[in-house]
Formats: structure tokens, C-alpha cells, sequence
């Protein structure tokens, strides 16, 4: 029983993970993502710096799922 | 919460593209060359230079120094609409309150041509249609007859409030000059009203609207003492709400009689230190001298206040600014050079 909830606790966690780092990777996306369509609409030239830009906060998410990973597998 | 965060104004992708529009913007090395070259030269440096579109547009109508003039305003409508185009939310109603400026601008310009009975395409010409007022709007009010039908139909579509004394005064002394007060004092009475001061940089952006009114006013006491003019007949113009110079304040300068006498209390002002008393130094003292020191102390305060919040209106009202000053400044240069001025006396007079 108590294996079970601890399961249950280390999904849980490792959804936390994912989850609110997608959230936070989104909410930078979108003022970073309205930038980068701005500078682009003003000099195309631009795309490759800001797409960049634009997949930097993604990282984050990376590090959650990393997080969560470990938290599903290692212990 | 989506409708919360649109009502609050689009800025991250706004204050970029006006960033990038920045970046483009004439600097000192190019005024420097601008102001050895002839005004063909200068045409053809400011087509490359951002302005191509409106100068090729505009080149079968005009040529010159006048396509240069007409290229230069038709240029920063063009961006000015753009950046109210790209602007959602509060950040739209305080852009379209700064740039009603031009809407009362067209106005005075209708009303001027109706009084002075110009033709509809000669009004048309020098209107600039950079604030929100649309070119179908206008061009209905350049199509009626007289000045009194241009006031009644203008405020009976809410675009300015003529309170009837002002009609009234108009209609007895036949001088638009009062009409015109009366919109210099709304526009900035209105732009007042519509900034919400509840952040910092709203706050900001208010008191940059005090100050500016301070240098309107201070503009005026200079410019009407240079042609001997003080005393009550100034404060007619005086325009309220400035941050330092309130009506005590512009009675005590507006009462000496020449620019230099006022030099004591003008002292009190943040403006004078760095900007007039070094225009003032010496006994070559021009007016517009002052005047174009004081464009600088305006462009500078916009320039300072833009690194602030970088999220926020401050840029997009710097990058206005800067913009007003480009298009100034090519003027300058280009009607310096036609008139044969010396490249010492332009340069003075170019703001960097």
C-alpha cells in the first residue's frame, strides 16, 4: 500500500515537473514569440536570430521533464 | 483573463518593431554629410535611407526641397500608423491620444484653408494623416464651405469640443488664431485625461506630457517676447497642467518685457541649466537658438525615459519623438541648404 502511494506521489511530482514548466516555458514563449514576430515583420532578416530566441524557454521544460525522468526511473 | 491581458496592450511585439524601426533612424554622422550635399543630394541620401517609398510616390507631384517636405511628413504618417496599427489595448488609446496631435493638426489646417479660401487639393497637401481621424473624415470636412460648418460638423462627431464662446470670439473678430488655442489646449488637456497613471511607467509617461507642456509654454513666452510681446496677452496662450511652470509661475516670466531680463527666474527651471543658459551664453542670442535647445531637452527626456521599462509605453513615445525630430531635422538641413545658410548655422539648428 504505502509502495503504491509513493508511486502515486513520484507521478504526481513528476507531473508537476512537466506540467508548470511547460507553463512557465509558455508564458515566456508568447511575449518572446510577440517579439520575435515583431522584429521579423520589420527585417526578415532576422527569422534565424529570433527563431532562436523563440526556443530558448523550451529549455525549461527540459529541465522539468529531465527532473521528471529521474523521479520515474531513478528512484 | 485572455480579455484582461489583450485590454492591457500587446508590448513585447509593439516596443520590437519600434525598436527595429529605431535602429533605422538618421544619425549624427548622416546629418553631417547631409549638410555638405546639395537638396538633390539630399533626396536621393534619404531615399536610401528609409524614405524611398513616399519619395518615389510623391516625385511626379512635386520636386525639391517640396518633395523632400511632403516625402518626409507622408513618411512618418506612414509610420506612425503603422505603430497605432501594431498597438492593442491601453497601449493603442494612449498612442492614438498622443498622436491626436496630428488630427487637430489636419483640423487647423482645414480651417486655415477654408478661411484663407484655399482649394480642396491645396488643403489636401498638407495634410498629415498620422493620427486616428481617417482620410474619408477629413476629406468630408474639406468638402464643406465655410469655417463655422468645418467647427459644427467636427464637434458634432465628437472629434473636438468648441465651447460656444470660442465660436463666439471667432465669429466676432474673424482671427482663427483663438479656434487654434482652444485645440492646442484640448489636445493636451484630452492626452491628460487618457493616461491612467496606476504603474510606474504610465506615471512616467504622464509626467514626460508635463514637461512637454512646460517647453510648449516656455516656447511661447520665448517666441512671443522675441516679437515684443509680454505681459496678460501672453498668458492667453498658456496652456495647463505643466509639471513646473503653473499659472503663478508663467504670469512672473510672462511679465518681463525681452528673454534676457527673465534669465533670473528662468534659473528655477531643470531645463535651464544644460539646455537655455548655454544657448543663452554669449551676445549672439537667436530665439531659435533656445527653441532648438529645448527640442533637445524634450528629445532627451524621452530618450532617458525609454530605458526604463522597456515593456511598456515609454519606447514607443521615444521612438515617436525621435521620429518627429528625423523628420525636423531633414527640413532643417534641406531648407538650410536651399536658403544658402552657412553648414554651422544648420548644424546648430539640426537637434541630435
Amino acid at each position: 500500500m504505502a509502495a503504491a502511494e509513493a508511486a502515486g506521489l513520484i507521478a504526481v511530482g513528476a507531473g508537476l515537473a512537466v506540467g508548470l514548466t511547460g507553463l512557465g516555458a509558455g508564458i515566456a514563449e508568447g511575449n518572446v514569440g510577440a517579439a520575435a514576430v515583431g522584429a521579423i515583420t520589420e527585417d526578415a532578416s532576422l527569422f534565424g536570430k529570433a527563431m532562436i530566441f523563440m526556443v530558448l524557454p523550451e529549455t525549461i521544460v527540459i529541465f522539468g521533464l529531465v527532473i521528471s525522468i529521474l523521479a520515474i526511473f531513478v528512484m | 483573463m485572455f480579455k484582461r491581458s489583450v485590454r492591457k496592450g500587446n508590448y513585447a511585439y509593439a516596443v520590437t518593431r519600434v525598436k527595429a524601426k529605431k535602429s533605422k533612424l538618421l544619425k549624427e554622422e548622416d546629418y553631417d554629410k547631409m549638410i555638405q550635399m546639395s537638396v538633390p543630394e539630399i533626396s536621393r541620401y534619404i531615399s536610401e535611407a528609409g524614405y524611398q517609398k513616399e519619395m518615389t510616390d510623391l516625385a511626379g507631384k512635386y520636386s525639391g526641397i517640396t518633395l523632400v517636405e511632403h516625402a518626409t511628413y507622408q513618411n512618418m504618417a506612414n509610420v506612425f500608423n503603422s505603430i497605432l496599427g501594431a498597438s492593442q489595448g491601453e497601449l493603442a488609446d494612449m498612442v492614438a491620444a498622443y498622436l491626436e496631435k496630428w488630427d487637430l493638426w489636419n483640423l487647423k489646417v482645414i480651417l486655415r484653408g477654408k478661411s484663407y479660401g484655399v482649394d480642396a487639393d491645396g488643403i489636401r497637401e498638407d495634410l498629415v494623416l498620422a493620427g486616428k481621424v481617417d482620410e474619408e473624415s477629413l476629406n468630408k470636412l474639406i468638402s464643406l464651405d465655410s469655417v463655422e460648418d468645418v467647427l459644427s460638423e467636427s464637434s458634432r462627431t465628437g472629434m473636438v469640443t468648441i465651447p460656444n464662446e470660442v465660436i463666439a470670439s471667432y465669429k466676432e473678430t474673424g482671427n482663427l488664431g483663438v479656434v487654434e488655442d482652444h485645440l492646442d489646449k484640448l489636445h493636451y488637456q484630452r492626452l491628460l485625461d487618457s493616461i491612467n497613471p496606476y504603474t510606474q511607467p504610465t506615471r512616467i509617461f504622464l509626467n514626460y506630457i508635463r514637461k512637454e507642456i512646460d517647453i510648449v509654454n516656455l516656447k511661447t513666452i520665448m517666441k512671443l517676447k522675441h516679437e515684443g510681446i509680454y505681459g496678460d496677452e501672453v498668458m492667453k496662450y498658456y496652456i495647463p497642467g505643466g509639471m513646473e511652470i503653473d499659472t503663478k509661475y508663467a504670469q512672473l516670466l510672462a511679465n518681463y518685457d525681452t528673454i534676457k531680463a527673465s534669465l533670473g527666474d528662468l534659473s528655477r527651471l531643470e531645463v535651464f541649466e544644460e539646455y537655455i543658459k548655454p544657448a543663452m551664453e554669449g551676445d549672439d542670442i537667436t530665439h531659435k537658438g533656445i527653441l532648438s535647445s529645448m527640442k533637445k531637452y524634450q528629445a532627451d527626456q524621452a530618450k532617458k525615459m525609454a530605458h526604463m521599462y522597456p515593456l511598456s509605453v515609454l519606447p514607443i513615445i521615444d521612438f515617436m519623438v525621435a521620429k518627429e525630430t528625423e523628420v525636423r531635422n531633414i527640413r532643417v538641413v534641406a531648407r538650410g541648404v536651399d536658403g544658402g545658410l552657412s553648414r554651422e548655422t544648420i548644424k546648430g539648428l539640426v537637434v541630435i
